[in-house]
């Protein structure tokens, strides 16, 4: 996945122009504290990433684009419970500190993931040619910009850490899952190296099974069916991403992959969430968005 | 003690949106050590267990420094640090603490002693930012914000370390480097470090000079005589504005004094506390 030399990802430190316009727009829209890799690698196709962002960010603002993100993850956390559990805090966390900011982080992951899958899939459908969204009949009501005031920054450790055993972790997690980036999620836990080695432990077999490949693949159908109606039609072609001077296929394979991959991740931050918090308590949103004053 | 055996001590509460997390050990009276920048609470490491045997000592990380809260969406300055330890205190039940502080910290002791002045029963200071003995040169540099774009994590750290060993008389190890940098090796960590330094701002301290004169707390100033970030002589102005202080230098040792001649800080430190 995201095989070799193609694409390189474009760190947030590192955007310019029109990739930190769209990052800025990003983190203000979708309510959060960073960009995930899945951005950052669709902001490697430098002219799609901005057209792309335009085409979805109508629907991303708006609460039920809000609502879709919210069911998604509440079907995730149901999911999750029937999974099974990982015992990976109490044993692996030595303090307080380091324990509130773990659970901080896979909140931040727990509320922005279904987003991603939302947008993802609603993208990957109007590449191949479906029709997407447009139930709206006039403006639809829109929420809050910007990441809510006690959201976990999205820090992160390299994606080669110094330190041996992480990196080894994050070969087996590439290896096990058939990713050949690790994802934020992981890199965020990576924080905390004794957490992520018993998380990781207490996941893969679960992460791996048949029925974690159901349950994600019940996600990812949810994913398309909530995209299908978003509010306002997404209108990306191909021929649209060609004519911009990108290679089409490559973005599409690109997209289908993190569309394949998210809901599988998300199913795993809830699994680990759910080690502090029963499923109900999970099913909620962690961080409600208000609505935003009037619809533009 | 190593950086992570530090980072698994700390505890963490609330103060309105952000969070703080801090080392709290032993028992007695209460005693706040507080750090500068670029550091965190892992700078006090070494004299923190001797300090725990007749206190209880509270060690915080500032807010945007260590592994107190980092986002990029709220004030560093002094000023603030010194609110936020106002309802930190509150929070912890501490009516009233011994406040013993270094570099920035001690900016943020002078304003909680002369704003504050209930919180404090006896203050330390270290090597304390005052007057407009502050910012310096390379930190100024380094709150540009430029800065974030133009120079990774893994840059930023090599040229701290560096510039950091400036600051020591001895040679400082590795190890000990590497643990007073590492909540600002992530590019989150560096953002935080580069809007702490954006915060550092002179008028906080020159704005209390006049009110000096009224701290009323017994006060340790206690410099290392070769300092080059913060000259010794802003120490002496220290000791002869604040009415019941008293100067203490320490020869052979730059700005990390505690690195530099651990026994003679604990031992004044120890002194000042169980006599005044």
């Amino acid at each position: 996945m995201f095989g070799s030399g193609k694409p390189r990802p474009v760190d947030e430190h590192e955007a310019r122009g029109e990739t930190e316009r769209v990052y800025h727009e990003i983190r203000q829209t979708l309510r959060v504290t960073g960009i995930n890799l899945n951005f950052r690698v669709w902001a490697s196709f430098e002219h799609f990433f901005p057209a792309m962002w335009d085409a979805v960010q109508p629907n991303a603002q708006t609460r039920a684009f809000e609502d879709a993100a919210d069911r998604i993850r509440a079907e995730a956390a149901r999911s999750a419970d029937a999974l099974g559990r990982v015992h990976a805090v109490a044993s692996a966390l030595v303090g307080e500190s380091p324990a509130y900011q773990v659970r901080a982080a896979l909140d931040l992951y727990h509320y922005v993931n279904p987003k991603l899958l939302l947008l993802t899939s609603g993208v990957r459908l109007a590449l191949e040619g479906e029709r997407v969204g447009g139930s709206a009949s006039g403006p639809a009501e829109r929420i809050v910009r910007g990441a809510p005031p006690r959201m976990y920054p999205m820090e992160m450790v390299s994606e080669e850490p110094d330190d041996e055993r992480t990196r080894e972790i994050f070969a087996d997690i590439q290896e096990s899952l058939g990713i050949s980036r690790v994802n934020s999620d992981y890199r965020t836990l990576a924080l905390w190296p004794a957490y992520l080695e018993v998380a990781w432990r207490g996941l893969k077999p679960i992460a791996t099974s048949d029925p974690h490949r159901s349950a994600a693949e019940a996600l990812r159908q949810l994913a398309r069916t909530e995209a299908r109606a978003f509010p306002y039609p997404l209108t990306l072609t191909s021929a649209q991403v060609e004519a911009l001077g990108e290679d089409a296929s490559a973005v599409l394979k690109t997209t289908a992959q993190f569309e394949d991959l998210l809901p599988g991740l998300i199913l795993n931050v809830a699994l680990l969430a759910l080690e502090e918090r029963d499923a109900g308590a999970l099913a909620r949103s962690p961080f409600p968005a208000a609505t935003a004053g009037g619809a533009r | 003690m190593r950086w992570r055996e530090f980072q698994a001590l700390q505890k963490v509460t609330e103060v309105g949106d952000r969070f703080v997390s801090y080392v709290d050990q032993g028992f007695g009276e209460p005693l706040i050590l507080l750090h500068g920048i670029p550091t965190w609470g892992y700078l006090w490491h070494s004299v923190l267990p001797a300090l725990a045997r007749t206190h209880r000592v509270l060690v915080p990380d500032l807010l945007g420094f260590g592994y107190s809260d980092k986002g990029d969406r709220f004030d560093r300055s002094i000023a603030t640090q010194a609110e936020m330890l106002d309802g930190w205190m509150q929070g912890l039940g501490v009516e009233r603490a011994d406040v013993v502080a270094h570099d920035i910290g001690g900016g943020v002791a002078l304003r909680l002693a002369t704003l504050f002045p209930q919180r404090v029963r006896r203050l330390g200071l270290m090597h304390a930012v005052c007057y407009d003995s502050w910012p310096i040169e390379m930190m100024l540099q380094f709150g540009h914000p430029g800065v974030h774009r133009k120079v990774s994590a893994s840059t930023a750290i090599a040229g701290l370390k560096l510039a950091l060993k400036q600051g020591f008389a001895s040679s400082p190890a590795d190890e000990l480097l590497d643990g007073i940098l590492a909540p600002y090796a992530t590019e989150v960590g560096k953002l935080s470090l580069v809007r702490n330094a954006a915060a550092l701002n002179t008028n906080l301290t020159t704005e209390i000079t006049s009110l000096l004169p009224r701290v009323d707390a017994p006060t340790l100033v206690l410099w290392g005589e070769e300092d080059k970030f913060q000259p010794v002589r802003f120490g002496e102005r220290l000791a002869w504005d604040i009415p019941d202080a008293k100067l203490v230098r320490i020869p052979e040792a730059r700005h990390f004094v505690m690195f530099d001649q651990p026994d003679a800080v604990e031992r004044h430190v120890a002194n000042f506390l169980d006599q005044t």
